[in-house]
């Protein structure tokens, strides 16, 4: 089967933004290639294989001297289009146009298992001969993949989930199964892809589905008229949302997105199979700061996500732990349908039977989540106004006679979350974004005053919405002083609300103050610069928070 | 060397002006007499007191905004005198009835390229390689990465577009003037036998096509709320403005596209907000424009209407051709 049918499903599976009609366009890609080629096309649609073999630095330096382009032209083109690969694959049209060599008709597998892996294998001057030729023997529709898995740059908006539910649809099988079948070590081959369609679920399979998940409600102002003894309290973490298993001696780590990730936090795994009792528990996985009992930051919880197998030394640099706030299930009872006061007794009741019991201390991974016991609404409010010290985003209320039942039903958990930190800043110079926001200008850097000096303060790209970020774009090229390079100066005019997570002192920064995840909140087109903040304003916040 | 003011034509408050002819090209505020390349809204204003341009364009201005314009038209490669200087019209092939416009003073020769494109279309004149000493160029497309594959191409792309999804109904927006003509003539070429509906705004520039003699498929005007129900499987053709919810919500199961050649980006065509983009311009792309700055043997090039720094660089770099800048 060629590689034509691959970059055809690449382009169908960019331009359609239904999901099920992506379902749809994947299970038609299935049924009608070869198993192998199925197979080398699930690796690279949920980006098991993002290998870069050249950078895209390398492929314009290349494209550059094999067909004597001049390099400051490529940039500019790429500044446009904001992806090297792509850049490539436009600029290779006005070359191959009018080629006279004969097309091969290559397989993905073959290029894949073949013909890439051999070009890491020559020496420079015989790699790039054989890059140009395969760009002179590919067919034009090819060669944006052929660019893009070189680069190690290969990604669509398919998400394993999507995967998962296409083969789920193909085969009729529930999609935890395929989850289950997708999370091991997923090397491409025609057994590989036969046992992902297999129909045969065998036991282990079943056993290691997750309960679906109950969410919260963002807070109703009629719950203030209950009493608070109706609820119970608990901290809102920043981590990922997971159901922890353990069935007849198998564990599985689920996150709220169906993805089993037992891979990435094999501590976890292996302590937890130590437990005599089969649980599922739901809970919390974070990064854990044990001298002080707080959360670390999400972006460190990042760090062990994106890695698929972590060291044993990334393993102690970010450690991490499962806070479990639910018992669902205990040696294979369901206890969903009993009350939630009642199912923290039990979770209270095997935490400590298993902290007595365990071989090795358990604590040092896993714990249950601590209770807030606020004596009336207001003292609620105060609990949730210091969430930050802790490091959590504020509170989870849950009514004390609900059972868990699943999505985001209404009247049975809410979500409290503490106000963002804001100021109101001014916009003193944009770049250029690249991938889909290529050709626009949308990294802005935004300032504070000092005396009648206005201070960049903080960076931000997101908060706007498409029709704003256009607008702005064409704002920014009618009012721009300078041009160094991407960047441009702007006339200070425009005013944007910006919030951020946590404000701190730091010497790095001209402003001498350094900000968490700021982004866009509004823009006020209301405000004049002069109404725009004060660095002063921003040591207030400070010291207001400390 | 001469200063910009004495130029020939030069740019005055943003529009080409030849101050010895007291006439301008294009512009975007009224004035005495304007010379217009063709007949899309961006090169056209109410109220100047008299309009010139080739009989085809007078006739799709005149459809598109009324009769109540004094305009006076030439035939292509007719000349005519204006102050002691010679002007004359010449295929541009971006539209029906667009031309270049040519100015002879002392024998000096100046091209204004207007809209133009090389590639194949039936709907109008093939573009003609004027000879200049002096070229003004639109360069909307002036980088290197695009390069347009050829119509036909696209338009089976468009067929298969819309035969691969026969249970909905597909809507392809596009410019109502010259655009829309030229996709229903290239559509009328492939496999796709269907239904094709267009936008009334459509529907009355393809009369005046065919009124001119062209050839044009035979299409229904789409009207609000009638014919939804038969629509399954056949194609819409509107115009972009058109892309919004309260109107596409008079649709049932539809897939979107949007003809146009910044779909060849992939950052474009994502932002959009379209299914699909069908890359295909009625302008030149970088090698069409280093053909007509090449073939018209102009010793002086300026460019307008777009990536102009890039190609600039490029022709005094690469062909050493004399590039001049504007003053605006």
């Amino acid at each position: 089967m060629s590689l034509k049918k691959f970059s055809e499903l690449f382009g169908d599976l960019d331009s359609i933004n239904s999901t099920n009609n992506k379902i749809q366009v994947l299970k038609n890609y299935f049924l009608s290639n070869d198993p192998i080629d199925n197979s080398w096309a699930i690796y690279l649609l949920t980006g098991k294989s993002n290998k870069r073999f050249i950078s895209g630095r390398y492929l314009k330096n290349l494209f550059s001297r094999i067909y004597e382009y001049p390099q400051w032209l490529i940039d500019t083109c790429y500044l446009k289009v904001g992806d090297s690969a792509e850049v490539i694959t436009l600029l290779l049209k006005n070359k191959t146009n009018s080629r006279k060599k004969k097309l091969s008709n290559i397989s993905l597998n073959e290029l894949l298992s073949e013909t890439i892996p051999a070009l890491s294998k020559l020496n420079e001057e015989a790699k790039n001969l054989e890059i140009k030729n395969l760009w002179e023997t590919l067919p034009e529709d090819n060669h944006l993949i052929f660019n893009k898995i070189l680069t190690g740059t290969f990604r669509v908006g398919v998400s394993i989930g999507l995967i998962t539910k296409s083969i789920s649809r193909l085969i009729n099988i529930e999609e935890e199964i395929i989850s289950h079948r997708l999370m091991g070590d997923f090397k491409p081959s025609i057994d590989s892809y036969e046992f992902l369609i297999n129909k045969n679920i065998n036991f282990q399979e079943l056993n290691s589905k997750p309960f679906p998940f109950l969410l919260a409600n963002t807070i109703e102002d009629k719950i203030f008229k209950n009493s608070i003894n109706d609820f119970q309290f608990e901290w809102k973490y920043d981590g990922i949302r997971m159901q922890l298993i353990k069935r007849t001696g198998n564990v599985s780590l689920w996150t709220r997105g169906q993805e089993l990730v037992n891979k990435a936090f094999p501590e976890l795994v292996e302590k937890m199979s130590h437990i005599k009792d089969d649980f599922v528990l739901d809970g919390e996985l974070l990064v854990w700061n044990f001298k002080e009992q707080i959360a670390f930051d999400f972006s460190l919880l990042q760090k062990r996500i994106n890695r698929k197998s972590p060291t044993r030394s990334i393993q102690i640099k970010y450690p991490i732990i499962f806070i479990a706030y639910d018992l669902l299930e205990i040696n294979g009872r369901d206890i969903r349908e009993i009350k939630l006061e009642n199912r923290r007794i039990e979770l209270e009741k095997y935490f400590s039977k298993w902290q007595i019991k365990s071989e090795n201390n358990i604590t040092d991974i896993f714990k249950i989540c601590d209770l807030i016991f606020p004596k009336d609404w207001p003292d609620a409010l105060t609990y949730k106004e210091k969430s930050r010290e802790n490091n959590t985003e504020g509170l989870i209320i849950k009514k004390k006679t609900s059972i868990y039942s699943s999505g985001r039903k209404k009247g049975i958990w809410w979500k409290y979350k503490v106000d963002p930190m804001q100021l109101d800043a001014v916009l003193i110079y944009a770049k250029g974004g690249s991938g889909r926001r290529a050709g626009l200008y949308t990294d802005y850097s935004f300032a504070l005053w000092k005396d009648k000096e206005l201070i960049k303060f903080a960076s931000a790209y997101s908060g706007l919405t498409n029709i704003e970020i256009k607008e702005l774009d064409k704002w920014i090229r009618k009012n721009t002083i300078e041009k160094f390079g991407p960047v441009r100066s702007l006339k200070p005019e425009m005013v944007f609300e910006i919030s951020f997570e946590k404000i701190q002192i730091s010497k790095r920064h001209k402003s001498g103050i350094a900000v968490r995840f700021p982004r866009i909140t509004k823009w006020r087109k209301d405000k004049k610069i002069n109404d725009a903040d004060s660095l002063e304003n921003a040591y207030e916040l400070m010291k207001k928070i400390s | 060397m001469r200063t910009k003011q004495e130029y020939l034509i030069r740019y005055k408050d943003g529009n080409l002006y030849c101050e010895l002819a007291d006439i301008w090209i294009d512009p975007s505020k009224p004035v005495k007499k304007a010379l217009i390349t063709h007949a899309h809204f961006d090169h056209f204003t109410f109220g100047c007191e008299e309009y010139i341009s080739t009989k085809e364009t007078a006739i799709l201005l005149k459809e598109r905004v009324g009769d109540n314009i004094k305009i006076k038209t030439y035939e292509y490669g007719e000349e005519f005198k204006i102050n002691g200087i010679n002007i004359s019209f010449h295929p541009s092939g971006h539209i029906l009835g667009s031309s270049q416009i040519r100015f002879i003073f002392a024998e000096e020769k100046w091209l204004i390229s207007g809209d133009f494109k090389l590639q194949k279309d039936q709907t109008c004149k093939q573009y003609e390689i004027v000879k200049t000493d002096y070229l003004i160029s639109e360069c909307t497309f002036g980088l290197p990465i695009f390069k347009w594959d050829e119509s036909n191409k696209i338009a089976n792309d468009i067929s298969k577009w819309i035969t691969n999804s026969p249970e909905k109904t597909s809507l392809l927006f596009c410019y109502s003037l010259g655009k829309a003509q030229r996709l229903l003539n290239e559509i009328s070429q492939t496999n796709f036998k269907g239904t094709i509906y267009s936008h009334g705004s459509i529907n009355k520039m393809n009369n005046s096509y065919r009124e001119l003699g062209i050839d044009i498929k035979d299409t229904i005007k789409i009207e609000n709320k009638k014919n939804i129900d038969e629509l399954k499987g056949s194609l819409i053709l509107l115009p972009p403005s058109l892309n919004k919810g309260s109107y596409l919500k008079n649709f049932k199961n539809i897939q979107t596209a949007f003809a146009s050649g910044w779909m060849s980006i992939r950052a474009l065509r994502k932002r959009s907000g379209y299914d699909k983009g069908f890359a295909i311009s009625d302008h030149a792309d970088w090698d069409e424009i280093l053909e007509v700055v090449k073939k018209s043997e102009a010793k002086n090039v300026f460019f307008h209407h777009g990536e102009s720094e890039a190609l600039s660089k490029y022709l005094v770099e690469k062909e050493s051709i004399n590039v001049l800048l504007f003053g605006k």
